[in-house]
């Protein structure tokens, strides 16, 4: 790994965090405000692909085991690996790594804006939904035990707000790629 | 020390960025001028192995920058325009002993170089500070001793006032005019290398001048008008 | 950046980093395979009595506490709802006592003793070639160096929008943050590099 892509993903680390420390941003059109550290694993993988991307928030997540309060609300430490959330804090890595890497494989340059847009939402839907959810249900369901249904149910509650963050994701990655491109390209 | 340039030639994303030079640097300071994208600051970096010749050889101390980097980057040290991204850790003396990671020193050892080259500089107070309080001259001198922790045989600065206020451009040049080391300042402030030894101009990717600061100095005052 | 850490003498501050992570790791095992809430109420009054060690007292504890209790607490309640008493009492109990453990072992141990295990521990990694373990620790000296800058940039960037009548909006806010902050990776790695800190041909 090139010292270039050790500070590329240490800097998008440290941008992890910031969006947890600051306030929470509304949106303008439904009234709920939303916490941007999820939205930042996806732009991890939307903007640094799978390798630079997946190593940013691996970063994120050793600062939290050893101790450093980085997720938002000021949360950290070891304990946060148990609580019964700790599945969607662990998917990120994998949501990062699938983000990164479907967009390596779905975008290209020399796409068209709506094409590239829509290939990011994909690779973000993909990666912060899919897998993320799926981690998170599953270490609700049988790692706390819960029960596979009470899981399920109380992951519904957060698709919506996380499939609206993959559209966000899909629009910045767009933006930062026109404005200072990244992504490394794959044939 | 002895820096030599053979038909040394720098590209960019296909464009040249420096013709083929060839040079000896052995004076103890010298200034480098030019007006922006003249091909400076790509010399300098060329020095120091961060850019490497497309074709030609840059040699230090005999040692080729293509070939022997570590061993290049020991003898020459490179301080940056923006101190601010030079400094990597958290803590400043934590950011100076990173320098020696790479040495076979004893932890007595580093810390004993590590507060040094802080008192050589004044600034031993902010040893235990975060980087991120220092103000742009202390900032400025926590990157020159950085550096000169590892005591590099010359020492590169690419426009080391730049980015500084009136104060803390006093302050630093003050510095770098008591520093005993081989000094290579690329500096648009003709007052700070008016009194080295030796002065390069360059133009449009070409040496343009080489020679006593006065001389250079009126060239590159023709370059400019 | 300010730690979890709680500078301390206690036995479990002077236990090395390695030994309470390996025993953490054991005892989150254990209470996982166990089902039974009584013996899980017997783990979560240990963990109360280990976090009570620290001294912390009650209103310190329970500042630093809280957010995390109710959430164990709302996941307790669903599992009530929807499955039976026995197993949110068995939830309930097993996430008590693990919650604790883990932070107590956070509290105890510096960042230092830390990146010292994490360093270790990466040390098979650098058979795949893709980092080495003295990397980890700069990584993580990076993130802690240039997070306060990207705050503040933060702070610039929505300053720029309140300056200009705009109203902050994600997008707006995190392209620039994210475009100006990489932009200076390229020099953080020159730096690096130029210093010789990492190793290269």
């Amino acid at each position: 790994m090139s010292t270039r892509d050790l500070v590329l993903a240490a800097l998008f680390a440290a941008i992890i965090v910031a969006l947890g420390l600051v306030p929470p941003i509304m949106l303008g059109f439904i009234p709920v405000p939303i916490t941007a550290q999820s939205l930042g694993v996806m732009l991890a993988g939307v903007i640094l692909g799978a390798k630079r991307g997946g190593l940013a928030v691996l970063l994120v997540l050793v600062l939290v085991a050893i101790g450093l309060p980085v997720l938002s609300g000021g949360r950290g430490g070891l304990a946060t690996f148990f609580l019964p959330t700790a599945g969607y804090l662990v998917g990120w890595f994998f949501a990062a790594v699938v983000t990164g890497y479907c967009s390596e494989h779905f975008v290209d340059r020399s796409q068209n804006g709506i094409v590239q847009i829509a290939g990011f939402f994909l690779a973000a839907l993909l990666g912060g939904v899919v897998v993320d959810h799926l981690m998170g249900i599953a270490y609700l369901a049988f790692g706390t035990g819960t029960g596979l249904a009470t899981a399920f149910l109380g992951d519904l509650a957060f698709v919506p707000g996380d499939v609206l963050k993959a559209m966000i994701a899909a629009l910045a990655g767009r933006a930062v790629m026109v404005g200072y491109p990244l992504l490394p390209q794959r044939a | 020390m002895d820096i030599r340039f053979e038909q040394a030639e720098a590209r960019f994303e296909g464009r040249t960025v420096l013709h083929p030079l060839t040079l000896s640097l052995t004076e103890r300071r010298i200034g480098v001028i030019g007006l922006n994208g003249s091909g400076k600051t790509t010399f300098a970096r060329m020095i120091n192995g961060l850019v490497l010749p497309a074709a030609g050889k840059v040699s230090v101390g005999g040692f080729d920058t293509s070939k022997d980097g570590d061993r290049v980057r020991a003898l020459a040290g490179f301080i940056f325009q923006n101190p601010q991204n030079q400094i990597v850790l958290p803590v400043l003396k934590e950011d100076i002993a990173l320098g020696l990671s790479t040495r076979k020193l004893s932890k007595t050892e580093k810390q004993e170089a590590v507060s040094g080259i802080l008192a050589r500089f004044g600034i031993g107070r902010l040893a235990d500070r975060r980087v991120h309080e220092l103000s742009g001259g202390e900032l400025q001198l926590a990157a020159l001793a950085s550096v000169l922790v590892t005591r590099p045989d010359v020492l590169i600065m690419d426009e080391p006032t730049n980015q500084l206020d009136l104060k803390n451009r006093g302050l630093v040049e003050k510095t770098i005019h008591g520093l005993e080391e081989n000094i290579i300042v690329i500096s648009h402030d003709l007052d700070l290398i008016g009194g080295f030894d030796r002065v390069l101009c360059f133009h449009e990717g070409r040496l343009a001048a080489d020679g006593p600061p006065g001389d250079v100095i009126a060239r590159y005052r023709e370059i400019a008008a | 950046m300010k730690s979890l850490h709680v500078e301390g003498d206690t036995f479990l501050h002077r236990l090395p980093a390695g030994l309470k992570l390996a025993g953490l790791a054991a005892v989150s095992l254990l209470l996982f395979l166990l089902h039974s809430p009584l013996l899980l109420a017997f783990a979560a009054v240990a963990g109360i009595g280990l976090y009570a060690m620290l001294g912390l007292g009650w209103r310190n504890s329970w500042q630093r506490l809280r957010v995390i209790l109710l959430t164990i607490v709302v996941v307790s309640v669903f599992t009530l709802v929807i499955n039976s008493p026995v197993d949110a009492a068995a939830v309930f109990f097993r996430l008590i006592a693990l919650f604790l453990f883990a932070a107590t072992i956070t509290a105890t141990t510096s960042t230092g003793d830390f990146i010292a295990v994490v360093t270790t521990a990466a040390k098979p990694l650098e058979k795949t070639g893709l980092i080495t373990a003295s990397d980890i620790g700069l990584a993580i000296g990076l993130v802690i160096r240039f997070l306060p800058e990207v705050l503040d940039r933060y702070q610039a960037i929505r300053d720029a929008h309140h300056a200009r009548g705009l109203k902050p909006k994600p997008l707006t806010l995190a392209v620039p943050l994210i475009i100006l902050t990489l932009r200076n990776a390229d020099e953080i790695a020159a730096a690096i590099d130029a210093r010789g800190i990492r190793s290269q041909k």
